[in-house]
């Protein structure tokens, strides 16, 4: 059985797949989602922990920190983006698991950071699971309705014409560069905010959380899921978090079978489990 | 904007995107069904059942790069276990053990779960970075918890259910520097290493750092490894251009296994003092010979000749071929007898009659604090913030055996501390 507590990562895991889907949408191969990741959830920990330890904190207070965090990665993103997004492919995603590294190592060592403990008493929001669940799943609702206008819109479909053939799509008039910077923008802000919901919901927060191994697991997120949708990496995310738990009655053996999916699932599912002849399909039924 | 409405109802774009929607209602009423049928977590409001066994939960990392421990703790547990349940005892306890993983978010679920199926009372988690993110959790539910080897400054202080039966690291460490320094009193010369991104061996540093300068040494050379590291070469060249006559290490099994071995190639001969993260008998296959002679500040020796230290050294041996039993093991028996003990003290003065689950885990943690505990470890007791109390503490030297693919941990110097010592 799913509870709450465990349903807040699945959807924290959703919304991370999302942040990898957005580079990905544009063709890029951006694995650099747990580093702005780790910079939200760092910059709410040291937010949050100014006042007293363990006391409660608002809402808004934690909105203000999602703002602030938004703003702080969109503008670390800019930075990187303009020189990275130059690189293709294994390129990019070699120099984006180079941001990550840094982006841990920088919040190991920085004075106020904590060091490898970290930062922990992070006061919460909500006294209940509960209130995490609607307040994330408030967030991925939202992101939902944006990324559904956003297939149909210019952007959309400018990020779908780069994937599809950068030159060509450069021919026709589309500015290449402005579009995948905006999406790794927006993969960066996506990723900053919901490393702020994540710290307040781990209590604690140090530098392993942005590791090179977060990155593996989100990617594996959109290549379970599927990546020609956004509902792809959200079910990819959804279903990858709550496996490992869910195969808790198998013992021991629960993370060969996990490691099981992850291998058969490209096997059998090489597009991801959401495709486009499915969602096709599904929209072309009549009840 | 292009608009769906303007394509043809046949084109697939169109089909796409309306499948998308769907599928999406799908998934968005699947997860508010889960967030309605997941509310109640905590049976903390039923009645205990006189009858039934209570239920203790355990979340250790059976998994990920702590599992040297917790493979250890679980032995632990399952062998004071067996013993404590072929004594006499008024109330059964049964054991729930589930891994917590090495990595917070798993130590979050394992605690979730544990306090879902209504345990009693909770031992874990392995880590002390998840022992800040799971512990809250407990604390919040009112669920009393006992570290069996968290060793981070602050755990106890998380609230007022979480107690811990691993002393912390500042009280240990200066035990082995100042018998490095009692065996070769001309020590001028300190090398330190320690595995930066790890908060143990971070913490465990800086105590050992203070302990040197108070005896007015200054390290010659600080060299930063990681936790993942296999090659240190680079650190222990740059460290042995210094001449130290002494190294102090802090990392965890792995990696600190490794750089002793590597020491000793590299032609290092003298004194070698490692920290908690190497207390463990798993290290010997690791460095294998060139673990012979490191140093080692312990809260538990296997030669203390007490009734339950001697059986639990009988049990270790005849479940693992003859070996010696390390101080995680002996900590985690300890956090399971003293639950144990506690529980049986509550039932005997008739305390779990007509309590509801929460009621029973707040009159546990009361008992749990108030009483003394005859453990492997020696006598300990808690203070009421809920950190242990312990009097006794060792100086080991590893020794191997002649094949160099065994050993032991033995006694060089007991201390008493004075008790009340943070």
């Amino acid at each position: 059985m799913i509870d709450n507590g465990l349903l807040v990562q699945m959807i924290l895991g959703a919304l991370l797949g999302l942040s990898v889907y957005l580079p990905m949408a544009a063709g890029q191969l951006s694995l650099a989602t747990p580093a702005f990741y780790a910079v939200g959830g760092t910059l709410a920990a040291l937010l949050s922990t100014q006042g007293n330890a363990q006391s409660a904190i608002s809402l808004w207070a934690v909105l203000g920190e999602m703002l602030l965090a938004g703003c702080l990665t969109a503008g670390l993103a800019l930075l990187v983006g303009l020189p990275v997004l130059r690189l293709r492919g294994i390129y990019l995603a070699i120099a984006t698991i180079a941001l990550v590294e840094i982006v841990r190592v920088a919040i190991l060592n920085l004075p106020f950071t904590g060091g490898a403990a970290g930062i922990f008493g992070i006061p919460q929001p909500f006294q209940k699971p509960f209130g995490y669940v609607l307040f994330s799943g408030a967030l991925l609702a939202v992101c939902g309705w944006l990324f559904q206008r956003l297939e149909a819109s210019r952007l959309g479909r400018s990020m779908a014409a780069i994937r599809d053939d950068e030159l060509a799509s450069r021919c026709m008039g589309i500015h290449t560069t402005r579009v995948k910077l905006t999406a790794f923008l927006a993969s960066a802000v996506l990723a900053g905010i919901t490393g702020v919901i994540a710290a307040h919901y781990l209590n604690t927060w140090n530098a392993r959380q942005g590791s090179f191994d977060v990155a593996i697991t989100t990617l594996a997120f959109v290549i379970l899921g599927g990546s020609r949708s956004w509902l792809g990496p959200v079910i990819g995310g959804l279903l990858l978090t709550a496996l490992p738990e869910l195969l808790r009655p198998v013992g021991d053996l629960r993370l060969v079978l996990f490691g099981l999916v992850i291998l058969l699932g490209p096997v059998f599912f090489p597009q991801g489990l959401i495709t486009p002849a499915l969602l096709e399909r599904l929209g072309r039924w009549k009840p | 904007m292009l608009r769906s409405g303007g394509l043809s109802p046949t084109d697939p774009l169109v089909a796409r995107r309306r499948g998308n929607a769907r599928l999406a209602a799908a998934v968005a009423g699947a997860l508010a069904l889960l967030a309605f049928l997941g509310r109640s977590s905590d049976p903390a409001a039923q009645r205990l059942n006189p009858e039934a066994p209570l239920t203790l939960g355990a979340a250790l990392a059976l998994t990920g790069n702590a599992n040297l421990y917790g493979q250890d703790q679980r032995m632990g547990i399952s062998l004071a276990q067996g013993w404590l349940e072929a004594q006499p005892h008024p109330r059964r306890v049964a054991l729930q053990l589930e891994d917590g993983a090495s990595d917070e978010p798993s130590a979050i679920a394992a605690f979730n779960l544990l306090i879902r199926r209504g345990v009693i009372a909770l031992i874990g988690p392995t880590l002390s970075q998840q022992a800040f993110a799971a512990d809250p959790i407990a604390q919040r539910q009112g669920v009393p918890v006992v570290a069996p080897s968290n060793t981070a400054k602050g755990i106890p202080q998380i609230g007022s259910f979480i107690s811990r039966v691993s002393a912390q690291s500042s009280v240990i460490a200066p035990l082995s520097i100042d018998e490095a320094l009692r065996r070769e009193p001309t020590t001028r010369r300190v090398a330190v290493f320690f595995a930066q991104d790890d908060a143990y061996s971070t913490a465990k540093t800086a105590i050992f750092q203070k302990v040197l300068a108070a005896r007015g040494l200054k390290p010659v050379s600080i060299q930063r490894t990681q936790l993942a590291d296999n090659d240190f070469q680079n650190p222990i060249t740059a460290a042995l251009q210094q001449r130290p006559q002494l190294v102090v290490i802090s990392a965890q099994a792995m990696d600190g296994g490794n750089l002793i071995r590597q020491l000793r190639e590299l032609g290092y001969r003298g004194q070698i003092v490692v920290g908690n993260g190497l207390n463990t008998p798993n290290i010997y296959p690791i460095c294998q010979r060139w673990c012979d002679g490191v140093l080692i500040a312990q809260a538990y020796s296997p030669e203390l000749n007490t009734p339950v230290n001697l059986a639990f050294r009988r049990l270790f041996a005849e479940a693992n071929q003859g070996r010696t039993p390390g101080q995680i093991a002996a900590q985690a028996w300890t956090a399971y007898q003293v639950v144990f003990e506690a529980i049986q003290r509550v039932q005997k003065r008739g305390g779990f009659e007509g309590l509801t689950l929460g009621e029973a885990r707040q009159q546990l943690m009361k008992e749990l604090l108030s009483g003394r505990y005859d453990t492997p470890l020696g006598p300990i007791r808690f203070r009421p913030d809920g950190e242990v109390v312990q009097g006794r503490f060792y100086v080991a030297k590893v020794r191997m055996d002649s094949t160099g693919r065994n050993g032991r941990f033995t006694l060089v110097r007991e201390q008493e501390l004075p008790e009340g010592t943070p």
